[in-house]
C-alpha cells in the first residue's frame, strides 16, 4: 500500500471564523495565513521524513478550511522544500479553468520537481460552482472536455487547434512538456460514471474519496469493468482512496478526538442556495444518483488504534481495491497542529511499517 | 440513389439539386447548393451522402458535392486503380463545372484524392480541407483490409460516429450498396503507408486544413501530426467528440472551422471571438 498525505494548510485563528460558505474575506487573519503555510512545510518535511509517497494538495476557494485556491502554487511550493516525495495534484478543478493553461503549469510543475509530479483531475464540489460562475449543469461535459485536452496538449509534438463543446483553441504547442513521459501519473477523480469511465477510456487511475468502502467500491469495481472493456487491467496503484483517519493509542482515545471534529457540512451554503444547486447538478456513483451537497460533516472511514486501523487499511485494500491512500490524519479544518503532527508521528511508528505490505 | 437518402437526416439537403458533368469518358453525378465561392466536396468510402454541415456551408459557398465514379448507383469504375487516377477523373470533372480555383473538401479516402488533385494541378485549388483523411495510416489499423467482403455497419458504426444512437442515420450506405463498393474503397484507400505519395506533399504550398475527430475510429486522429510534418502551410485541429463522420458528428463545430479556415486561411488563428458581456 502506498500512502498519500494530505495538506490542507492548516489555517488557526483567534478570530470567530464564521461557518456559512462563501467566508468572508473580511474575516481572514494574514498572519495565521502565514502560519499556516509556514507549518504546511514543517508537516510535509516531516511526512517526507515518515516515508509517505506523496504529499497531496487540493483546490478549494474562499474557506480557511482549505487555504489552497491556487494548488499548482501550492504545489511549486512544496516541491521546492522536499527531495523525494512525489506531489500530488489532486487535483485542478478543471471545469472553471482554461485547460492548455492547466496543462502547462502542470507539465511546468513536473518539470521544476524533477518529475515528481502526480495529477488528478476533477470536477470540483459544487459550492466551487459559485467561485468564477460555472454552470452546475455544465460542469460535468467541461471537465469530461477539459480532461482530455489536458491529456492532448501533453502528448501533441505538432501545433494543434481545438474545436470542443466548451473550449476552442486554434494554436495549442505546450513548452515545457512534461517531464515524465508520456505523461505523469495521473487520475481522473470522483466516483461518477463519466468519471470512471474517462479514466478507463484514457487507460489512467482513478481515485475515490470520502465515501464509505461500500460506496466508493461501486465505483471502482465500475472503473475495473470499463477497463476491462477497453482492453486493459489497472494495477493498485492505478486506485486511490481519499479519506479521514483519526489514529490514537488506542481505540477509545481515537472516538474520543472524533467526538471533537465539527459537525458541520463542509463548504455550506445558505439553504436557499444549496437548494437551488442541488436541482442542477447531477452526481451519481457509478450511475446511481447521489445528492451533490453533503449535509454534515464528511466521514471517518479509518478510524482507531493502530491495529484497528491496519485492520481497515487491509479491509479498504480489499473491498475498494485502491492501492494508495490518500489522508487527513485529523479532517481538514479541524484540531491544531501540533496534534496533526503528533498523529503523523504514531502513524509513521504504529501503521505505516504493517500497511506496506497490504 | 440508396447511398445518399440512406445516411441523411430528414430535411437534410433538402435545397440541393441534382446535377452531372461529363468529364474523363464518364457521366459523374454531383449535388449542388449555394452562391458563392465554389466548395467541392469528394466523399469518402460510405459514397455521397449530406450532412446538415453541407447545409450550413451553403449558406456561405456554392457547394458541390460529388459522387465518384463506381460509387452509389453509378456504374463500377474498374480503371481506378488508386487515389492517383480518381484524382485526374474528379480534376476533369471540376474543370468541366468551369468554375476556375476552387475549395476542395476532402473526407477520407476523398481526402487522398483531393491531396493528389492538388498535386497534379495546384493552380485549380485555393485551399484544402481534410476531414479524417485516411491516405496515411499506421500500420494494420484500417479495417476490413484485405477482406474480400467489407466489414458489417454494426462494427463500423461505432467507429464512424461518436454517438451513433444520437443520430437519425448512419453514415453507410445500404449493404448491396457497400458491398459494390468495397473493391474500389479498397483500390483507393491504398496501403497503409505509401511512400511515393508522403514524399510528395511538401511540395505542396496550398493553404490546408486537417481535422481530426478525437473520437475517430476508422483512422486513428494522432497520425494527424503527420500531415502537419509533412505538408508546409497546414493545420491540425482536433474535433473533439467527434469520430471519422466529423461532419455528422458535430456538424456546427465542423462548419465553424472550415468557413473561418477557407474566409482566413492562415489568418484564422487569430481569435475574432466577441468576449464583451455588456457594451
Amino acid at each position: 500500500m502506498k500512502v498519500s498525505y494530505f495538506e490542507t494548510g492548516r489555517y488557526m485563528s483567534a478570530r470567530p471564523m464564521p461557518s456559512e460558505w462563501p467566508v468572508p474575506s473580511g474575516a481572514y487573519d494574514p498572519e495565521a495565513g502565514a502560519q499556516a503555510y509556514r507549518t504546511m512545510i514543517e508537516r510535509v518535511q516531516c511526512a517526507e521524513a515518515i516515508g509517505f509517497d506523496w504529499v497531496s494538495v487540493s483546490e478549494h476557494h474562499y474557506s480557511p478550511r482549505i487555504l489552497t485556491p491556487a494548488p499548482i502554487v501550492s504545489a511549486a511550493y512544496i516541491a521546492a522544500r522536499v527531495h523525494t516525495i512525489k506531489i500530488a495534484l489532486l487535483g485542478p478543478i478543471v471545469p472553471q479553468s482554461n485547460p492548455v493553461r492547466v496543462a502547462e503549469e502542470l507539465a511546468m510543475v513536473d518539470t521544476l520537481s524533477q518529475g515528481r509530479l502526480v495529477v488528478g483531475l476533477l470536477r470540483g464540489t459544487s459550492n466551487e460552482a459559485l467561485t468564477y460562475d460555472l454552470n452546475p449543469a455544465e460542469a460535468r461535459e467541461r471537465t469530461d472536455e477539459g480532461m482530455e485536452l489536458v491529456l492532448r496538449a501533453w502528448a501533441e509534438p505538432q501545433p494543434f487547434g481545438w474545436q470542443g463543446r466548451h473550449f476552442r483553441y486554434r494554436t495549442v504547442s505546450i513548452w515545457p512538456r512534461p517531464l515524465q513521459q508520456p505523461r505523469p501519473t495521473t487520475y481522473a477523480l470522483g466516483t461518477s460514471r463519466e468519471s470512471c469511465e474517462f479514466a478507463a477510456r484514457h487507460r489512467i487511475g482513478c481515485g475515490v474519496s470520502y465515501g464509505s468502502f461500500e460506496s466508493v467500491a461501486r465505483s471502482t469495481a465500475h472503473y475495473r469493468a470499463e477497463c476491462a472493456r477497453h482492453g486493459w487491467e489497472p494495477g493498485p496503484d492505478d486506485i486511490i482512496y481519499r479519506a479521514n483517519m483519526i489514529l490514537a493509542e488506542t481505540d477509545d482515545e481515537a472516538h474520543a478526538v472524533l467526538a471533537r471534529q465539527p459537525t458541520t457540512a463542509p463548504f455550506s451554503m445558505r439553504a436557499g442556495v444549496r437548494d437551488a444547486i442541488a436541482k442542477v447538478d447531477a452526481r451519481n456513483i457509478a450511475g446511481t444518483a447521489r445528492p451533490p451537497v453533503v449535509s454534515g460533516a464528511l466521514p471517518t472511514t479509518f478510524i482507531g488504534g493502530p491495529d484497528t486501523v491496519v485492520e481497515q487499511v487491509r479491509r479498504c485494500r480489499r473491498e475498494v481495491g485502491a492501492g494508495v491512500l490518500d489522508l487527513s490524519l485529523l479532517p481538514p479544518g479541524s484540531g491544531d497542529p501540533d496534534a496533526l503532527l503528533r498523529s503523523l508521528e504514531l502513524f509513521g511508528k504504529t501503521v505505516l511499517p504493517r500497511i506496506r505490505e497490504i | 440513389m440508396a447511398a445518399a437518402a440512406d445516411a441523411s437526416g430528414p430535411g437534410v439537403g433538402a435545397a440541393f439539386r441534382e446535377g452531372h458533368v461529363e468529364a474523363d469518358g464518364l457521366r459523374i453525378r454531383y449535388r449542388e447548393a449555394g452562391d458563392g465561392p465554389p466548395l467541392v466536396h469528394l466523399h469518402g468510402a460510405s459514397g455521397l451522402y449530406l450532412t446538415p454541415a453541407h447545409d450550413q456551408l451553403s449558406r456561405r459557398f456554392r457547394v458541390i458535392a460529388f459522387e465518384m465514379p463506381g460509387f452509389g448507383a453509378s456504374p463500377g469504375s474498374d480503371r481506378h486503380d488508386g487515389a492517383r487516377e480518381m484524382a485526374a477523373t474528379m480534376g476533369a470533372a471540376i474543370a468541366a463545372l468551369g468554375t476556375g480555383p476552387v475549395n476542395l473538401l476532402g473526407t477520407s479516402i476523398g481526402a487522398k484524392v483531393g491531396l493528389w488533385l492538388a498535386l497534379q494541378g495546384p493552380e485549380r485549388v485555393t485551399a484544402l480541407v481534410l476531414e479524417g483523411p485516411s491516405g496515411i495510416r499506421p500500420e494494420g489499423t484500417a479495417p476490413g483490409a484485405g477482406a474480400a467482403t467489407p466489414p458489417s455497419r454494426e462494427s463500423l458504426a461505432p467507429l464512424l460516429h461518436a454517438h451513433p444512437d444520437r443520430l437519425d442515420a448512419i453514415a453507410l450506405p445500404d449493404p448491396a450498396t457497400w458491398a459494390k463498393t468495397w473493391p474500389l474503397v479498397q483500390r483507393l484507400r491504398g496501403p497503409d503507408r505509401d511512400a511515393d505519395f508522403e514524399s510528395r506533399l511538401p511540395a505542396l504550398a496550398t493553404p490546408t486544413l486537417v481535422l481530426f475527430g478525437t473520437r475517430d475510429g476508422i483512422v486513428p486522429p494522432e497520425i494527424g501530426r503527420r500531415y502537419k510534418e509533412l505538408l508546409p502551410n497546414s493545420h491540425l485541429v482536433y474535433v473533439y467528440d467527434a469520430a471519422h463522420a466529423i461532419a455528422a458528428d458535430r456538424p456546427a463545430a465542423f462548419t465553424e472551422v472550415v468557413e473561418d479556415f477557407l474566409e482566413r486561411h492562415e489568418a484564422f488563428v487569430i481569435s475574432r471571438a466577441d468576449t464583451v458581456i455588456f457594451p
